[in-house]
């Protein structure tokens, strides 16, 4: 649009006060939208559009000070609640990783340290996804979910197949870049939203061949809240209530295969009733359920558990494999009492609900569809864990985020955090006006006729 | 009657939470309406009123949406929120508890409870 100078010359001086520059362009749109009302009003009362300019321009105020005020009322900020959350439970679980270091068979001391070394790796990711932009993922989805899928079919391949432990990790990262790429199929319709059920298939499929039945669990939960906030927000352009039956009953069906087929069918029933009813198989298969059930009914409120008899002299922390990262809770419930669980719950549920009030606040799709993503991969983590170590063994933990003992888990998840805060810090200021998200940005990669064409100009 | 616009300046928080308490607005129609209901006394800067829309947004006392207006400009409209009304409650009685104030200093009767 074309517009006087003068009134783009009033703008630009504004515009230098204003030191956030992500800030800028959505408030000088809001104060060139009200030069040009006032000037309008004033043609309409008589004046020349130049006379009309120059007094509407003069209503304003004075440049310089108008825009120290704009640049006052706009700083960015971290949201502190979230940040002090995220350092307690960095700080609760590193105290953890001391308490429990003597009790090791290894030697604790060692483990300590490399933590901390991995406390000192992810501090810094987790800064640097702070300050990173987050439109990218809106800008770019399909560049940066292929290229996260890259990355985990080159880890899956490179580091040890089936038992790709960094593979899993990677796959966390997925519901963030699936908001993305929701994201841009707004108003595609019905076509829009089965290409996102498409995609999804990539990540559910890695999760399968890592053996890991929690993160397809984490990718399922999380994938169908992000489509269903979409669909819910009108960001296909489709009938809700079909969108959502579709939506459902695809994946109902999908999941529902393995226990047609005969042989997964039964495995997947045996499965469940030794989770169920562990004692059905004390020794073998259904050790660590019944080692839990033991744990926990030996419990506590406050205070170390009763002696449990009928195991020798082990002590806890030999009977229960991993005490510092799977069965972590567990081990603590027991040492320590229920007290620990109720402030562990306590914690993670503080830190979700601040998040999912600020991801309400979100106005524009992107940062509702990201930050959502990203609480939930966070969320999902904590449940499945506190459930494990409560006994119910169907999905084996990930990890406890921020505390549980792994370095992996640790910078994945922090980074994750980053991400979030950084929706927080600028997502007020990215909104979805009409027409930005049909318009296409230059695209960086394009296919043109089974060739591949790589663009580097764009921004 | 020009009023001094130090009068304004401290009440003006109050003026426009009171605006929005009836409808949403936009930046514009706000200092329209201002100068409308107070027979020309007040005349509210654009370059005033912006800064405060923005840091009251911040302060969760307003909450703001855009919409396409007739003519395709985008215009950003503000509405009150649960804690604005309450903000507004109470910027109301301290202004009443002033004026009250004022006027028995000044003597004669007390406009303010009118």
């Amino acid at each position: 649009m074309q517009q006087p100078n003068k009134i783009a010359e009033y703008l630009e001086v504004v515009r230098q006060q204003i030191r956030w520059k992500r800030a800028q362009s959505p408030v000088l749109e809001e104060i060139e939208n009200h030069i040009i009302d006032q000037k309008e009003a004033f043609m309409s009362d008589g004046l020349n559009e130049e006379a009309a300019t120059a007094r509407a321009i003069a209503e304003m105020g004075d440049p310089v000070v108008v825009g120290e005020q704009l640049d006052r009322a706009h700083r960015p900020r971290p949201d502190w609640p979230l940040l002090v959350m995220t350092a307690t439970m960095l700080l609760l679980g590193l105290a953890i990783q001391i308490w429990i270091g003597p009790n090791h068979l290894n030697n604790g001391a060692e483990m300590f340290q490399k933590q901390i070394i991995r406390a000192g790796i992810a501090i810094p990711v987790m800064f640097a996804a702070y300050f990173v932009d987050f439109t990218i993922i809106g800008k770019y989805p399909k560049v940066v979910f292929f290229t996260l899928c890259a990355i985990t079919l080159a880890s899956y391949l490179f580091t040890g197949g089936s038992r790709a432990t960094s593979t899993i990790y990677l796959l966390l990262l997925f519901p963030t870049a699936f908001a993305g790429f929701v994201y841009r199929m707004g108003n595609k319709g019905y076509g829009g939203l089965i290409l996102c059920e498409v995609v999804f298939i990539i990540p559910a499929y890695f999760s399968i061949y890592a053996h890991n039945v929690s993160v397809f669990f984490l990718l399922c939960t999380t994938c169908l809240i992000i489509l269903t906030a979409a669909v819910v927000n009108g960001w296909f352009d489709v009938r809700k209530l079909f969108a959502m039956l579709i939506i459902y009953v695809s994946t109902a069906v999908v999941l529902s295969i393995p226990f047609l087929v005969m042989s997964g069918g039964r495995y997947i029933l045996n499965r469940l009733q030794l989770v169920l009813n562990p004692s059905l198989d004390p020794t073998r298969a259904g050790y660590i359920g019944t080692m839990i059930q033991r744990f926990l009914s030996h419990s506590q409120f406050i205070g170390e558990g009763l002696p449990i008899s009928g195991y020798g002299g082990y002590s806890a922390s030999q009977l229960l494999p991993a005490a510092d990262t799977d069965f972590l809770l567990t081990y603590m419930i027991y040492r320590l009492g229920w007290i620990v669980l109720i402030g562990i719950i306590a914690i993670f549920t503080a830190f979700i609900i601040r998040a999912v009030l600020l991801c309400k606040k979100q106005k524009g799709v992107l940062g509702l569809l990201v930050s959502l993503a990203i609480i939930s991969t966070f969320a999902v983590q904590c449940m499945v864990y506190i459930a494990f170590d409560l006994g119910f063994l169907l999905f084996p933990p990930v990890s406890l985020p921020l505390i549980s003992y792994g370095g992996r888990a640790l910078v994945t998840n922090m980074c994750l955090i980053g991400f979030l805060l950084s929706v927080f810090r600028t997502g007020n200021l990215v909104t979805d006006k009409a027409g930005v998200s049909v318009a296409k940005p230059s695209r960086f990669i394009q296919y043109d006729n089974g060739q591949i064409i790589i663009n580097l100009k764009t921004k | 009657m020009a009023i001094d616009k130090s009068l304004l300046t401290g009440s003006t928080t109050m003026l426009i939470l009171k605006l929005l308490d009836e409808t949403n607005m936009y930046g514009y129609q706000m200092i329209e309406e201002l100068r409308k209901k107070s027979n020309n006394a007040f005349e509210l800067k654009a370059g005033t009123l912006y800064p405060l829309l923005h840091t009251l947004e911040q302060r969760n006392m307003l909450t703001s949406y855009e919409e396409t207006a007739d003519n395709a400009r985008v215009r950003k409209y503000y509405s009150i929120t649960k804690n604005g009304r309450k903000h507004l409650k109470e910027k109301k009685e301290e202004w009443k508890a002033y004026t009250a104030a004022v006027n028995d200093v000044l003597g004669g009767a007390s406009f303010a409870t009118a």
